[in-house]
């Protein structure tokens, strides 16, 4: 079955992916009828800036066991058997911010939701679009990730291509590109411009 | 493999879970002296606030027992433990074990304060205890009294004052809770609390009710008296230890556990609130009797009785509280002692009115305290758990736009 993987690497920190999220857990499901939607949409993906400005998106990682899961006072939070996501009810939240506490990234956010109980505040985090999936879409900031940071594909198939490309570093004599060039030409940039001392 | 599980509260519900997955087969007992399916314990105070009806208490279905295969004793009290025979006994009825849990939660700790047996004083520990506060709710209350200013006493005080009852709250210490929070985040609660009306009073304790069936005054330690006509009384809680045999089973505060949730007697385990591991940011014996140490150690113990070896690193003393419009999250060592080995780092913001405290050992974190913008919390409290050495300058965590990736990078 296939996943979001995460790169982090080649994130540039457009956050676009944050804009796709929240337009595809819309009403009205795009950015233009999204902007006038009350509750206003969030993303579910956060883009973070690491110690040295470079992006970080930081989405839920469907854990199992998931410790949100284990902490949830009402028990609101489940997983979907056939996908492995972890989903929230909305109807049985009581935000109580347990999974704030028990999530060792970050990534659970508390606010009203179109298709959630009117006016109510509760938890709401990354369902790896199960709805656009059903359709045969792939998820939202994966689509829209124009770097090659968030890809949609079978772990095993995008662990394999990592093991080949750590074993190609390693051969002796072998001459390797970066994978990424250019990210890595950004990263040095943004890395130097930290440490150096201005003036 | 037969299992006997004292307590069908969320620890022993997660060890019959846990026990299942490996063994669907082997016979369990559950003996609780709680009836009904298992119930969320920390959620009774938002049934006394009003926020949710009784019937939203349970977290697993009426069909718990029957799904897990699981032979449930309700409605009693374990009152021995035959550690020669193997045996547990609930009056003069016997249940064999092979493996026995002992997840027999806690009591709430009695107050020593003359009639404190009269009508309308209340425990807030039990599904029950609300029903009674509500009943007499329903029959008219002008001024409730809270004892106690931790976890339980908050959260009664905040569940009446939101139904609109002049409240008083009796504190030992200088603020609310002061065994989660510092006195910062604990003077920020305070002030949300007195600010919506509840009536604070410190370093003051109950020497003797008075009425006439139901309570009508309490008489107070610096000689004054208050009219009350409802008393809830949370003066923490204690395990309850008191079936156990102490000349066999070793029981301090809690029945003592090793890190596979094992007492000192082969196959004889304890979980949740009635056990003492260690504390991960403390290093020391320690008794968490929280929910999600409930659910972890519960878990952790099924594994092992049912044969599948699991350790646990330790528990982690921690909390998270909604308050109005102030979220306080709170893990570790959050108070530490002034002896020098730990470094604090604070910032405060007073236009967001945000908090956040860390604690540093050793180039560790072991414990942070946060007020407003918690959602992020679980990121520290995963690095006391993890004890994970913290890279570069700890002030980065400190900062409002933290984010796991400042961790990576």
């Amino acid at each position: 079955m296939k996943k979001v993987i995460v790169h982090p690497e080649r994130c540039v920190g457009c956050m676009q992916c944050m804009l796709a999220c929240a337009a595809a857990h819309s009403r009205s499901g795009t950015l233009l009828g999204a902007l006038g939607e009350a509750p206003l949409p969030r993303s579910r993906i956060h883009v973070g800036v690491g110690a040295f400005d470079e992006g970080f998106p930081n989405r839920c990682r469907h854990c199992d066991p998931a410790p949100c899961m284990l902490a949830c006072l009402p028990g609101a939070i489940y997983r979907d058997a056939s996908s492995g996501t972890v989903l929230v009810d909305a109807d049985r939240c009581i935000n109580c911010a347990s999974c704030a506490m028990a999530c060792p990234y970050g990534v659970i956010r508390y606010h009203a939701v179109w298709d959630g109980p009117p006016e109510k505040i509760v938890a709401v985090k990354c369902d790896n679009c199960l709805a656009r999936q059903a359709q045969g879409l792939v998820p939202a900031c994966v689509e829209i990730c124009k770097s090659g940071a968030l890809t949609f594909e079978a772990p095993d198939r995008a662990a394999r291509r990592r093991t080949d490309e750590v074993a190609r570093s390693v051969s002796s004599g072998a001459i390797c590109p970066p994978p990424a060039p250019g990210f890595a030409l950004l990263a040095a940039h943004k890395r130097a411009r930290a440490e150096v001392p201005a003036g | 493999m037969q299992y006997v599980i004292i307590g069908n509260g969320i620890a022993g519900v997660s060890a019959a879970e846990a026990i299942r997955r490996i063994d669907p087969d082997g016979p369990i007992t559950m003996i609780g002296d709680e009836t009904g399916p298992p119930y969320c314990r920390p959620m009774i105070s938002m049934v006394l606030e009003g926020r949710i009806g009784p019937e939203r208490l349970p977290v697993r279905g009426r069909d718990f027992y029957d799904r897990l295969g699981i032979m449930p004793v309700l409605g009693r009290r374990a009152t021995a433990i035959d550690v020669d025979r193997r045996q547990v006994c609930i009056g003069e009825r016997r249940c064999a074990y092979d493996r026995l849990l002992i997840a027999a939660g806690a009591d709430p700790r009695p107050i020593r304060a003359e009639a404190s047996n009269l009508g309308n004083i209340f425990f807030m520990r039990r599904r029950e205890d609300v029903h009674g506060i509500h009943h007499a709710l329903d029959a008219g209350v002008r001024r409730a009294l809270v004892l106690g200013g931790g976890l339980v006493g908050f959260k009664a005080a905040y569940g009446l004052i939101q139904q609109g009852i002049p409240t008083t709250m009796l504190i030992g210490s200088a603020y609310p809770l002061s065994m989660q929070v510092d006195a910062r985040a604990g003077a920020m609660i305070r002030e949300a609390l007195v600010a919506r009306g509840l009536d604070v009073r410190v370093n003051l304790e109950v020497r003797a009710f008075d009425g006439n069936g139901a309570v009508r005054q309490a008489h107070l330690s610096d000689g004054s008296h208050l009219d009350c006509d409802l008393v809830v009384v949370g003066k923490g809680v204690l395990p309850a230890r008191s079936f156990i045999p102490a000349e066999r089973i070793a029981v301090d505060l809690g029945v003592v556990v090793d890190d596979h949730m094992q007492t000192c007697v082969p196959g004889v385990f304890a979980a949740g609130d009635v056990a003492q591991f260690v504390d991960i940011a403390r290093q020391t014996p320690w008794v968490n009797a929280i929910w999600p140490e409930a659910v972890n150690t519960g878990r952790i113990a099924g594994f092992n009785m049912a044969g599948r070896p699991v350790a646990c690193p330790g528990t982690l003393s921690r909390n998270v509280i909604r308050i109005f419009d102030l979220d306080v999250m709170t893990a570790g060592l959050v108070n530490p002692p002034e002896d020098g080995t730990c470094q604090i780092l604070q910032a405060e913001d007073h236009r967001r009115r945000t908090y956040r405290k860390l604690v540093l050992r050793g180039g560790r974190l072991v414990g942070m305290a946060m007020v407003g913008r918690i959602e992020q919390g679980g990121v520290l409290t995963a690095l006391i758990g993890s004890r994970t050495a913290v890279r570069g300058n700890p002030e980065r965590l400190l900062d409002a736009h933290f984010n796991a990736g400042r961790l990576v990078s």
